[in-house]
């Protein structure tokens, strides 16, 4: 918890409607296994290659919410520049929103552009001051285009 | 055990569906490599200490995707999980069963799709909601 009391400067309040740089995102038969093992997901179309040509799927297909995993690069560009400099140190996750718009595969590469779309800071019982972050990120599919799902994120700082 | 797919005709107001969920160490382990959140507070009992809390504590992402898949398994092949929006309100700890509900709101039809919405979330042994929220699918 900073120590003094926060407002929002200026930087944050520009930085509100916002894109992020699109951050590449690579969804493999790997990554959805292990999200079904993690998740618990037992329908085969998940991580059977064969069930999901059965159920009519070129290849199994991730689940709703699972839209792979940022290409990891030590030496490329920071994953995600923050919308603005933070006073606050230490972060939770807020809540999420899942919109899922088509069906994703395995070998698909999506494309996520995130977009700020509010900042707050609120008085916190717990932590003194919270600052509360909205954002909403679109995935696209390189291969056709098609935006193939949308989420919407909140998270706190303090 | 999973719930089988549901049809639009076949569920009602009020009805609720529910999942047992384990949350040892080990499947939050498992979650960071899936989800990419290396967080220590969900896995290393002492950077939690370190930082005030009794115990590593669950990922609230997972309690999310937990959300998904109660709405998936009620959706089925031939559904399709609309949305779903989930707030994490508070920290479940770690090595304590979890309870996934989604309970029927209303039934609607909407542009030809059977939609149906949900009060949906993670519940802890003494009954509290750490994770409320809303979902719809369309079901056949």
């Amino acid at each position: 918890m900073a120590d003094e009391v926060m407002e929002l400067t200026d930087e944050m309040k520009a930085a509100i409607g916002k894109s992020g740089e699109p951050t590449t995102y690579e969804v493999t038969s790997l990554g959805i296994r292990t999200f079904c093992r993690a998740v618990g997901y037992e329908d085969g179309i998940y991580f059977d290659d064969e069930e999901a040509k059965k159920a009519g799927h070129k290849s199994i297909i991730a689940p709703p919410g699972y839209l792979g995993m940022p290409v990891w690069n030590p030496n490329g560009p920071a994953r995600r520049a923050d919308f603005f400099k933070s006073p606050f140190t230490r972060n939770l996750n807020g809540g999420t929103a899942v919109e899922p718009l088509e069906h994703v595969y395995a070998g698909d590469v999506l494309e996520a552009v995130t977009t700020l779309t509010s900042v707050e800071i609120l008085p916190s019982k717990a932590y003194g001051q919270l600052m509360v972050r909205k954002t909403e990120t679109a995935y696209k599919r390189q291969s056709d285009g098609k935006v193939v799902a949308k989420t919407r994120g909140t998270s706190l700082s303090y | 055990m999973a719930i089988s797919a549901q049809t639009f005709d076949g569920v009602s107001e009020g009805q609720e569906f529910t999942l047992e969920e384990a949350t040892d160490s080990q499947r939050l382990v498992i979650w960071a490599a899936a989800s990419g959140d290396f967080y220590q507070i969900h896995y290393d009992d002492k950077f939690a200490s370190n930082n005030k809390l009794p115990d590593i504590i669950v990922h609230g992402a997972l309690k999310g995707m937990w959300v998904g898949k109660i709405l998936d398994q009620i959706a089925g092949r031939d559904g399709w999980v609309k949305e779903w929006d989930v707030a994490y309100r508070a920290m479940d700890i770690a090595r304590e069963p979890i309870t996934v509900f989604a309970k029927v709101t209303g039934k609607r039809e909407e542009n030809g799709e059977k939609l149906v919405d949900f009060e949906v979330g993670t519940r802890k042994a003494d009954g509290s909601v750490t994770t409320p929220g809303t979902g719809t699918v369309r079901l056949p």
